[in-house]
């Protein structure tokens, strides 16, 4: 780093005297302005994301980092309804959007007007194809084979699986569901002999498994998408089967239930998902970009996993009825950054 | 006229019991009790809003309410907010599940009266503001429900779940209300003709607000029944009883065109519905695949039960 971008920034050092590692803002962005657009808040997920968001984003307009960080939702996931709310945000003047987007490819074309406008676009969850966009994607396939490679740590005689599905037609649902029959391949002791869509959705779950379970012979695991794992214990044990290896999505309810079971009967699993506060990642993300950061254009989030070990810890810090969720710090946003600089 | 294939509900019954024969095929008979039960216990959430739902069809063209997934959401969240799995709190849950109903129902009917706008947009825009509320009031935080009241929505009495229970006492309500009460023959005769309705002294207007009110009520109580069954409300938990509900009043042999309502037929398209899912997931039938043939089926039933109804 230059002398002179170290002198730019010195007015950020005194700004950002909160614990942010100042010494990167390569540019002062206390004048700037960051938009959330958000294209559904119909779960707990969503909601966990949003006041992730206003926790971190609070914070970071109180220390004087950025001018505003506004959260902005669309009421009926659509993408022409997003569309409409991103020109909007180019009117409005806005110097970066943060955007969980309804569709990878349909909002492409107003991402670009974005760009054109010399508004910085950084993707997440959601993630958009638009080249001059930035994407937070998560590696959804890993996810699914991670939870194979699990299974056969802890049954390695193999067995009967079922396979629990999101909503059909999704990227994330094909995604996780082609990791885990690649995972399937990996480990052949494993066999899917039934799929159902639970629409990420526990009720839906619930009903899916209650559905297909008399037609399926004796099942070892359960591989699912997140947030629907208790429901496949409660349709498990109203057929009066036992219940097999389930693996969890962070879910609190669900983590109760594990705790719940480990002191009854020593049950152990795994839980995985990715945490509702990677749009603080992206946060942080947007607010390197316009400091003037060189950010690669793809980068990859962490999953959030809780293990045995965690149960506990991840259980205390989790509100009852919500999902396990992580708020990302600068310095993670830093160091997302510089391993994705490094893997090129 | 009378004979038992002319009747129009006849027809989800015969689809029902199909798709429960190509389920027990495939397994040899295996597990029949256990499909029949979870069939009986996910159809009651079903029938219980389709119910609501027939009603306001019922009421002739253009009557549909579409704040069904709404008003459960609303009111599964606000109930087991109060109760806040405290022991014994769980009739004063229902009461206020079924004041959410009540309050939903009346700005429904409010909007569509007052406002003149279609009930498709009326019950359409009051829902969003329902999802918000419901939202707002507790930020999509999972609460439990209290033990009994979560013992009673996944338990059984006789052999038969509870929730079925409910929805079989709630048909027959309604099936006495229609066929027998004052206010049945009103409502029929209004959704055949609402102006030679009026004319003959029928009064319409009270008719329609009652039903309005009707289907939230029993959309209300649907919410609070799956929210105490499924451990805890979730904000997308009503989402799939908008089609659902409008599925079954249609599969069930009921008018879309109003003034003809079918309450058996609700209860066998609710049974069909979770049926065909699950006979088509049993064997082994991709996501694509499965909602071709859904749909195909759904056309195929209607349009049988609709030929034989024209014949008569």
């Amino acid at each position: 780093m230059s002398i002179s971008k170290l002198l730019l920034s010195a007015a950020t050092v005194i700004v950002a005297a909160s614990g942010a590692s100042a010494e990167s803002h390569l540019a002062d962005t206390s004048d700037k302005q960051i938009a959330l657009s958000n294209n559904y808040a119909g779960n707990s997920w969503r909601q966990a994301m949003l006041t992730s968001w206003e926790e971190v984003t609070g914070g970071a307009v109180a220390d004087g980092i950025v001018a505003a960080a506004d959260a902005n939702t669309t009421s009926e996931n659509q993408a022409t309804e997003q569309a409409a709310q991103i020109q909007n945000m180019i009117l409005q003047g806005y110097d970066a959007i943060v955007i969980n987007a309804a569709s990878p490819t349909a909002l492409n074309g107003a991402i670009k007007e974005a760009c054109s406008a010399g508004v910085t676009v950084v993707s997440f969850d959601g993630i958009v194809t638009e080249p001059c966009a930035w994407r937070i994607a998560v590696d959804f396939n890993a996810m699914g084979q991670k939870q194979v490679e699990y299974l056969s740590e802890r049954l390695p005689d193999g067995g009967n699986l079922l396979e629990i599905r999101g909503l059909a037609g999704v990227f994330v649902d094909d995604e996780i569901s082609a990791g885990i029959h690649e995972g399937v391949e990996k480990f052949p002791q494993f066999e899917v002999v039934g799929s159902v869509h639970g629409d990420w959705a526990q009720d839906v779950a619930q009903k899916a498994v209650a559905g297909i379970l008399p037609s399926l012979p004796e099942i070892v695991g359960v591989v699912t998408q997140g947030g629907d794992g208790y429901g496949a214990a409660q349709a498990f044990k109203a057929a009066g089967r036992d219940t097999p290896l389930i693996v969890l999505g962070n879910r609190q309810d669900e983590m109760l239930w594990w705790k719940e079971q480990n002191e009854a009967n020593g049950y152990e699993t795994m839980s995985v998902s990715i945490a509702p506060g990677v749009s603080t990642l992206a946060f942080w993300v947007a607010q390197q970009i316009l400091a003037g950061e060189e950010v690669p254009k793809d980068l990859t989030v962490p999953f959030l996993t809780v293990t045995q070990d965690t149960l506990e810890e991840s259980l205390a810090a989790t509100p009852v009825g919500s999902v396990a969720n992580a708020n990302y710090t600068l310095e993670d946003a830093q160091r997302v950054i510089s391993e994705a600089k490094g893997a090129k | 006229m009378k004979t038992l294939v002319s009747r129009p509900w006849l027809w989800s019954w015969v689809a029902a019991a199909a798709a429960f024969a190509l389920t027990m095929a495939l397994t040899g008979g295996g597990g029949a009790s256990a499909l029949a039960y979870a069939a009986l216990g996910f159809g009651a959430f079903a029938a219980i809003v389709g119910l609501g739902q027939m009603l306001v069809i019922t009421l002739g063209p253009g009557n549909v309410d579409l704040s069904i997934p709404a008003t459960m959401t609303l009111s599964g969240t606000l109930a087991l907010k109060a109760m806040n799995t405290e022991p014994g709190t769980a009739l004063m849950g229902l009461g206020v599940a079924l004041l959410v109903g009540l309050g939903t129902g009346l700005a429904n009917y409010a909007l569509i009266f007052f406002v003149r706008l279609p009930p498709i947009i009326a019950t359409l825009a009051a829902s969003l503001i329902y999802q918000s509320l419901a939202i707002w009031s507790n930020r999509g935080l999972r609460i439990k429900p209290p033990q009994e009241l979560a013992d009673f929505a996944t338990g059984r009495f006789l052999g038969l779940p509870n929730v079925a229970w409910v929805g079989l006492v709630l048909a027959i309500i309604v099936w006495v209300l229609l066929e027998r009460s004052v206010w049945g023959r009103w409502l029929l005769a209004s959704g055949q003709n609402m102006r030679a309705a009026r004319l003959a002294g029928v009064p319409v207007e009270l008719v329609r607000a009652t039903t309005y009110v009707a289907v939230t009520i029993f959309a209300a109580i649907a919410g609070y029944l799956l929210a105490s069954f499924s451990g805890g409300a979730a904000l997308n938990m009503g989402q799939e009883y908008l089609l659902m509900s409008i599925a079954v009043v249609v599969i069930g042999g009921t008018s879309i065109a109003g003034g003809m309502s079918n309450v058996p037929g609700v209860w066998g398209a609710s049974l069909f519905m979770f049926l065909v899912v699950s006979m088509l997931n049993s064997y082994g039938a991709g996501a694509g695949v499965r909602l071709i043939l859904t749909g195909l089926i759904i056309i195929g039933i209607v349009i049988v039960a609709s030929t034989r109804r024209a014949q008569r």
